[in-house]
């Protein structure tokens, strides 16, 4: 019974949220004068997805670097994992004195509102000689994902068993091998829920991309997208969603790529 | 009594830590000290530029005037803080009961299910929308005559003829509903990840106990999930608090500052009235809260071990 | 590893490079007195601009400037006019700056200005004027205590785009006078079209200006230098007006979220009659597919007060600047020469089927050219856009009150009066 119903609940929801996503693709779809008089519910007569795609990319020039986008989505995202593990690791494993204050430090990082760091960090770049440099925009983009790595990461590791960490201290393991030998393979999923997220919102970015970079070859390519949206000379909504879905193919892939990940369960408690 | 993180087999056996307060060892430090030199680089000190902006006048151009706390008293005078703190608690409280609620439903209803991936997907696919195109579909749901509307007037419920997005406090319940549509997806990923480390001996034992169904998720699996629980509402915590992208791409904290958070505040402030003093002070004051809030959450959550009797 | 080390050097080499650049223009009064002729160096100049969406404009008008006098343009773009400006000023205190940036006139060119950080450019407007490449109506909002800094980026004039297919089906002419224009809304009303757009983001003040500066243009003038206050009786009586014609349903509600070029299209068909806004709208109609004369018209929106002498028309115009330090001083003046020439301006006018601060210039819409024409001749008065004219504060505090007040248009008293405190504060320290 309790069955029936919790499956009737997820059903609904599951067409609720499909519902402005189909919106999103039929509209995507859509030619630009068929946009102009069509409802945005009705299905699409003709095909002008690819044919929206290419207005995009001439009139707002979809500049930026496709492949300077992707090192940032996918390098920053991967150090500040292993960053973030290696705060874990040492609060929870290594039993850091202080641990809960050094965790609410690195923590911390992520309660600044970024709207307001994007200039004092420009000035910064500015007299560092980073502005405008890929390494630049990996470090910052690291530095903003950390906090939610370490948040994950430490909070996954007081489920893994304690005893585990003393057998390996007791075998003669040094911290760094029961780190990456133990530790870091049994949060996979942990590592790739991170990865997932932070790959995402690196992606999507437009603030520190916009404003720590000046030549087409660094920055990242997601800038022009709102700018499309703009009042003066705006592009229709339909070539902006046909845009808008295009680059967010790579994201789709990651998704569906990982799910097999949090397809099966693993017990920590079996490892020994 | 038996702690979960112990398990079982032989390693339950092992010796128990030494509550003894450790010895101080650099090691454990060194560890953790590339998280902490990238945060405070990075992400502290450009802070302690607005901080300091936030006792000065200041509009970008001309050098800053201190004016002590000026800016404070101002900012705690001013009419828009009680539409601004109402507005922004609104979105906690909205925050935490929708998508943190709806994670964990989509989360414990897909786990270990066949069709998993496709059932998360609808869920998941939002989440790689860029906010562009957030503001587009939404603008789309909730305009005047939008599709909300229609469904509503389809439905007979009332709201059918409304203009969602004009009045407090309509326009930020709607605009949280947008916000939802968003992140569900990324709290189920975290609940799943949390359900993934639950091991199965509890289980197990509470099922041969006859537990099942809501009593199994009441009793052992919500327990067992509160590191994961802690990670979800701890983020959301502060996302909610720093509410500002859905906003401003579809209201601009409007009309006339009817749907301002404290960030749009913040911002609007700094960038569009170029009183760097006045939205430095709200960026000051909505960290300390935002702090607070993580510390004292934080705090209950993580500091008790995490134990479960069964 | 080898192109890391590569990267690593190159940062370096680029720094001691900025850092050189820097020293040699640290003298910002190196500005030359006389036009700067001939070719550039060659290099490529950055232009900085919160334009994002006219990326492939600035990388025309870049091309056609590399053959005419040897530089490229690259268009750095944001798109956000906010954090723009905020970073403009920042770049100010780093060795970061930009060859070539668009800003506004108004308070942020004279705050610009008045820090002495741009470039001269009186010569170059002397020169212009003096071979009608700039008309001298112009001047005075480049000018900052008898200099001119930058020159024209773009110039608009406001009225009215109108779809014509609608106005053919009513049977509709574009208005002379203001009791026309009425008859056109109400006839647009009584045959369920929604006559006019507004909008409660941004562009909350445009049917402010239009009903003040067309009933009393003194008033509105005298508004943005403290002169007038916004609980005057013709303030007062503006804003009656504007609730009349909220009531009576002639406009959109405020916070419609579909485009207006799209409402306009749509017309009579769940769409708006007309759309009131800059000539630079023209860009978004023609990316929409639509024709100029055949699918939609614009016309100059008559005074409400008939008695006055001339029509008021309002104006706006954004600045292309240039930085006293900026790294390639002499090369950025030359470029900004070209910039006003017949060729630049066709090409750059052209590409966005917009009007051009070149009177020289032809354009491509024949009733835009009409505007232009007329506005250049003196025909009608010129008001100044409220965007621009507006003190920053006061500015910000009326965008957010007229957005309230088409939320609820019988507010209008507590909105003016919330304008006129922030008026009030701003006048009591800026005489």
């Amino acid at each position: 019974m309790g069955r029936v119903v919790t499956r009737a609940i997820f059903a609904v929801l599951w067409l609720i949220w499909l519902a402005p996503v189909y919106l999103l693709v039929v509209n995507a779809f859509r030619s630009t004068d068929e946009y102009a008089h069509a409802s945005i519910w009705s299905p699409p007569h003709h095909f002008g997805l690819w044919a929206n795609f290419v207005a995009a990319y001439h009139s707002a020039g979809l500049g930026g670097s496709l492949y300077s986008t992707a090192l940032y989505a996918v390098v920053a995202p991967a150090i500040a994992v292993v960053v973030g593990a290696l705060a874990g690791y040492a609060i929870i494993a290594l039993r850091l004195r202080h641990g809960f204050a050094w965790f609410v430090l690195v923590f911390g990082g992520s309660i600044f509102p970024i709207q307001m760091l994007v200039i004092p960090l420009f000035v910064g770049y500015a007299h560092l000689d980073l502005y405008d440099h890929r390494p630049g925009l990996i470090l910052i983009y690291t530095a903003v994902s950390v906090p939610l790595a370490a948040f994950i990461m430490r909070n996954f590791f007081t489920g893994i068993s304690y005893s585990i960490y003393e057998a390996a201290v007791m075998d003669g393991a040094s911290s760094w091998r029961i780190f990456y030998r133990i530790y870091l393979p049994l949060a996979t999923t942990a590592c790739a829920a991170i990865f997932i997220l932070e790959f995402t919102f690196i992606w999507n970015d437009l603030l520190f991309g916009l404003t720590l970079s000046q030549s087409d070859s660094v920055r990242p390519v997601m800038t022009a997208l709102s700018s499309l949206l703009s009042l003066y000379a705006g592009t229709t909504y339909n070539i902006v969603l046909a845009a808008m879905l295009f680059l967010s193919l790579p994201t789709m892939a990651l998704f569906l790529c990982t799910q097999r990940l949090f397809a099966r369960g693993l017990s920590l408690g079996q490892i020994g | 009594m038996t702690t979960v993180q112990a398990g079982r087999g032989p390693i339950l056996a092992a010796a128990r830590p030494s509550q003894g307060a450790p010895r101080w060892r650099p090691q454990p430090l060194l560890f953790a000290s590339p998280a902490v030199l990238l945060v405070v680089g990075l992400l502290y000190a450009p802070f302690v530029w607005t901080a300091y902006l936030s006792f000065t006048s200041y509009d970008g151009l001309n050098p800053p005037q201190w004016t002590g706390l000026a800016n404070y008293i101002g900012f705690f005078r001013d009419g828009i803080l009680w539409v601004t703190v109402s507005n922004t608690l609104m979105w906690v409280a909205g925050t935490i009961l929708l998508p943190v609620g709806l994670g964990l439903f989509v989360a414990t209803v897909t786990y270990r299910s066949r069709w998993g991936t496709l059932l998360r997907l609808p869920f998941l696919i939002p989440y790689a929308v860029s906010g562009a195109g957030v503001a587009v579909v939404w603008g789309f749901v909730l305009q005047p005559h939008g599709a909300l509307n229609e469904v509503l007037a389809f439905l007979h419920l009332p709201g059918g003829h409304a203009s969602l997005l004009a009045n407090r406090p309509v326009n930020t319940v709607v605009m949280i509903v947008a916000s939802t549509w968003q992140q569900v997806g990324v709290n189920a990923l975290l609940f799943l990840v949390g359900l993934q480390s639950i091991p199965e001996a509890p289980l197990e034992a509470a099922r041969l106990d006859g537990a099942d169904g809501w009593r199994l998720f009441r009793y052992i699996t919500w327990p067992l999930l509160r590191p994961l629980t802690a990670v979800v509402v701890g983020l959301a915590i502060v996302a909610s608090l720093k509410t500002f992208d859905v906003v401003w791409v579809l209201t601009q904290g409007g009309p006339g500052r009817s749907s301002e958070t404290l960030a749009v505040t913040m911002y609007r402030d700094t960038f569009v009235a170029n009183e760097y003093g006045t939205g430095s002070t709200v960026a000051v004051v909505l960290t300390v809260i935002a702090g607070i809030a993580s510390v004292l959450y934080l705090r209950g959550q993580l500091s008790s071990r995490r134990t479960v009797e069964w | 590893m080898g192109s890391y080390t590569r990267l690593l050097l190159a940062a370096a080499l680029a720094g001691a490079l900025a850092t050189a650049a820097c020293g040699s223009s640290s003298n910002p009064s190196a500005a030359p007195t006389t036009v700067p002729t001939g070719k550039t160096g060659g290099e490529t100049l950055s232009l900085y601009n919160d334009k994002g969406q006219w990326k492939q404009f600035f990388t025309d008008i870049g091309a056609l400037s590399k053959t005419q006098v040897g530089s490229d343009l690259n268009p750095v773009g944001y798109t956000d006019e906010n954090t723009y400006q905020a970073f403009i000023k920042a770049s100010l205190r780093t060795k970061v700056k930009p060859d070539l940036f668009t800003w506004a006139t108004g308070g942020e060119l004279n705050s610009l200005a008045s820090q002495h950080v741009l470039a001269d450019t009186s010569a170059l407007w002397k020169d212009a004027i003096g071979k009608g490449y700039l008309s001298q109506q112009l001047e005075p909002y480049y000018t900052v205590d008898g200099k001119q800094y930058c020159v024209p980026l773009n110039v608009a004039y406001w009225g009215m785009f109108y779809n014509k297919h609608v106005f053919a089906k009513y049977n509709l002419q574009p208005p002379k006078t203001w009791s026309d224009f009425t008859t056109i809304l109400s006839t647009l009303k009584a045959g369920g079209v929604t006559p006019m757009y507004q909008t409660s983001t941004l562009f909350t003040f445009v049917w402010f200006e239009q009903l003040l500066a067309g009933s009393n243009p003194d008033v509105y003038n005298a508004l943005s230098t403290g002169k007038a206050k916004y609980t005057d009786q013709a303030v007062v009586d503006t804003m009656k007006l504007w609730q009349s014609e909220e009531a009576a349903g002639y406009f959109t509600d405020p916070t419609v979220k579909d485009q207006p070029q799209a409402l306009l299209e749509k017309g009579g068909d769940g769409g708006v009659a007309m759309v009131p806004f800059g000539t630079w709208f023209n860009t978004s109609m023609t990316a929409e597919g639509q024709k100029p004369g055949v699918d939609y018209g614009f016309f100059v929106i008559p005074n409400v007060n008939p008695a006055l002498p001339k029509t008021s028309m309002v104006f706006e115009t954004g600045p292309l600047c240039e930085l006293a330090s900026a790294p390639h001083l002499v090369d950025s003046l030359r470029v900004m020469n070209w910039w006003l020439t017949p060729d630049a301006q066709q090409k750059w006018a052209g590409s966005r089927d917009d009007v051009s601060a070149n009177p020289k210039a032809t354009i491509s819409d024949p009733a835009l050219q009409e505007v232009a024409a007329a506005a250049g001749s003196g025909q009608y008065n010129i008001v100044d856009r409220y965007f621009e004219a507006a003190p920053p504060p006061v500015l910000t505090a009326a965008l957010d009150a007229f957005g309230a007040f088409m939320v609820k248009p019988s507010t209008y008293m507590d909105q003016l009066n919330t304008i006129q405190k922030a008026a009030d504060q701003y006048w009591a320290t800026n005489k």
